[in-house]
């Protein structure tokens, strides 16, 4: 496992208690942290919802799978999914190796936007982070 | 994630902490589960080069005394009547109730002295249940968990980096067939010895279906021959594995985990026909202890099953359905990363027949427990609270292994 001073959190996105994260801006991206692929290990599929898809805030909307675990993927904003990340259906390894750029995982076109305000900010997801130590 | 206290660690915990070793709970003791390439690439490791394990968590038992050998005839399933001293035989250890209450590789080491290689944990309970068998308390048993390090080197390369390291090569490796051994657990008698002169108890054995040996040696010394193998085999592509690599590895040879695939139910109707004394006629050829509760007709049935795609469900809520007919439980899914289908079939990476460019997404693959028996080709489906996975009944899953290649041919 890495350690905490050793993840990348980068401040321009927001986080979610679960270890996603999604961009602040359109197009409004969403994958799991740094820390959630380092936890999981290597990924060998990666289960893509559909485009078109209405998710609820909070929902389950694909999985991502390591060789004997299979871990759920959870929405951090409700909205209808506008795109999958589909190279991840060949390299899911993509995740581990750059979980915020080529390993992101669906993009969102947000119901409400408030809900943003509702998740962590870099800060406050790495000192999350430190209290689960 | 959680701060595992009072579990045991083996001698090398300071070297998986400093190989980036993600430790985990493993029967009571702080294991590596993968180390910083991942667990993907250890799997593929030990299919194409070499990986190496620190298995030291596993348990040692020696007993001796006379008669040892017609003792454990009856405390084990396999007939080990014909079991020269040097080979290696798998057994079950069962229960009054024809249950499985571990598994052991056997070790005959003379006439009247024998180790059996049990499970981590269990060492101390074996030794209490064989001593409540007829005939157990009057045999001389030590349990050396702890004492005894465990390396296992496995992998088409193993030989390759393992034979500049031994003394004597040339002798040593002469005769070595699977499932042999030279040694002995008394490493002050071993006369085996590795060229710094450590003593050890070389094995043509492992947990992974591939080519390569389990190296016992006093644990103490384990960190320096750790080393030693590592930097010997890094040109050949050696790296550290951790148990999600030998669990996949495992299952995709087809190889029981002990309180999983085996456990509290009857030792009978499973793909392990060699750990019971099979007649050719179904029965029985010799007495066991476990032996008169085993009702093949009654008793569950343990299936391997392969898939079609890496997809997985999760064992504890996962029920198998055929034809729609709940029939029972999963006990072990993975996938199995260097195997594809291809028109149908399962093709390793190590395939001579993979086609150029081979490079499969894996397969689902384990162990089903089920009601009735089913013939190889059975289409079945895997349902748990997420999903549906279609899977069919195997008799072997990763092909092309190569555990039982002649030594000859992997030098």
């Amino acid at each position: 496992m890495k350690e905490l001073k050793d993840l990348n959190i980068p401040d321009d996105i927001k986080y979610a208690e679960d270890h996603e994260w999604v961009s602040t801006e359109a197009p409004f991206r969403i994958g799991v942290s740094d820390f959630a692929q380092d936890a999981l290990g290597d990924l060998t599929y990666v289960e893509l919802p559909t485009v078109g898809m209405e998710l609820a805030k909070g929902e389950e909307f694909g999985t991502l799978e390591s060789t004997k675990s299979v871990s759920p993927l959870y929405s951090p904003l409700s909205g209808q999914v506008t795109a999958v990340n589909s190279l991840l259906e060949d390299e899911p390894g993509l995740v581990n190796s750059d979980p915020y750029g080529e390993g992101w995982i669906i993009e969102i076109a947000p119901g409400n936007l408030s809900e943003l305000d509702e998740l962590l900010d870099a800060a406050g997801y790495l000192e999350k982070l430190e209290q689960e130590e | 994630m959680s701060n595992p206290s009072n579990l045991k660690r083996t001698a090398l915990y300071d070297s998986h902490l400093s190989l980036s070793g993600n430790m985990v709970d493993f029967g009571g003791w702080e294991m590596p589960l993968w180390y910083k390439t991942g667990a993907v690439k250890e799997h593929m490791a030990v299919i194409k080069a070499a990986g190496l394990f620190d298995t030291s968590h596993m348990s040692v038992v020696t007993v001796s005394g006379e008669k040892v050998r017609e003792f454990l005839n009856f405390a084990l399933t396999r007939d080990i009547s014909g079991q020269r001293p040097g080979r290696c035989g798998y057994s079950a250890i069962l229960t009054k109730e024809g249950f499985c209450l571990d598994d052991t590789i056997i070790y005959p080491l003379s006439d009247n002295r024998i180790a059996l290689v049990v499970n981590a944990g269990m060492g101390a309970k074996v030794v209490e249940h064989m001593q409540s068998l007829p005939g157990g308390d009057r045999l001389v048993w030590s349990d050396l968990t702890g004492q005894v390090g465990k390396l296992d080197i496995q992998g088409p390369l193993a030989l390759k980096i393992l034979k500049d390291l031994v003394r004597n090569p040339d002798k040593l490796f002469e005769q070595f067939p699977y499932f042999s051994f030279k040694g002995d657990f008394n490493f002050a008698d071993t006369g085996v010895f590795m060229r710094d002169g450590t003593p050890v108890l070389l094995s043509r054995t492992g947990y992974t279906g591939e080519f390569g040996f389990e190296i016992y040696l006093p644990a103490d010394r384990a960190v320096n021959l750790w080393e030693m193998l590592m930097s010997e085999g890094e040109p050949f592509g050696l790296i550290p594995c951790g148990l999600a690599a030998r669990d996949s590895l495992r299952a995709g040879a087809v190889l029981a985990l002990s309180h999983q695939d085996i456990g509290p139910w009857p030792f009978v109707n499973h793909p392990w026909p060699w750990a019971l004394p099979l007649s050719e006629t179904g029965g029985f050829t010799k007495n066991f202890y476990g032996r008169d509760a085993l009702d093949p007709a009654s008793a569950p049935h343990t299936l391997p099953f392969a898939g079609y795609d890496p997809r997985k469900v999760d064992t504890e809520s996962a029920r198998v359905l055929c034809e729609g007919e709940d029939i029972g439980r999963v006990l072990t899914c993975v996938a199995d990363m260097a195997i594809g289908r291809v028109d149908g079939g399962i093709v390793s990476v190590a395939s001579p027949s993979a086609p150029a460019g081979f490079s499969p997404r894996g397969l689902v693959c384990g162990f089903i427990r089920v009601n009735r028996a089913l013939e190889s080709g059975s289409r079945l489906v895997l349902k748990d609270n997420r999903r549906e996975i279609a899977v069919e009944v195997v008799t072997d899953i990763r092909p092309d292994r190569t555990a039982r290649k002649k030594l000859s041919s992997m030098l």
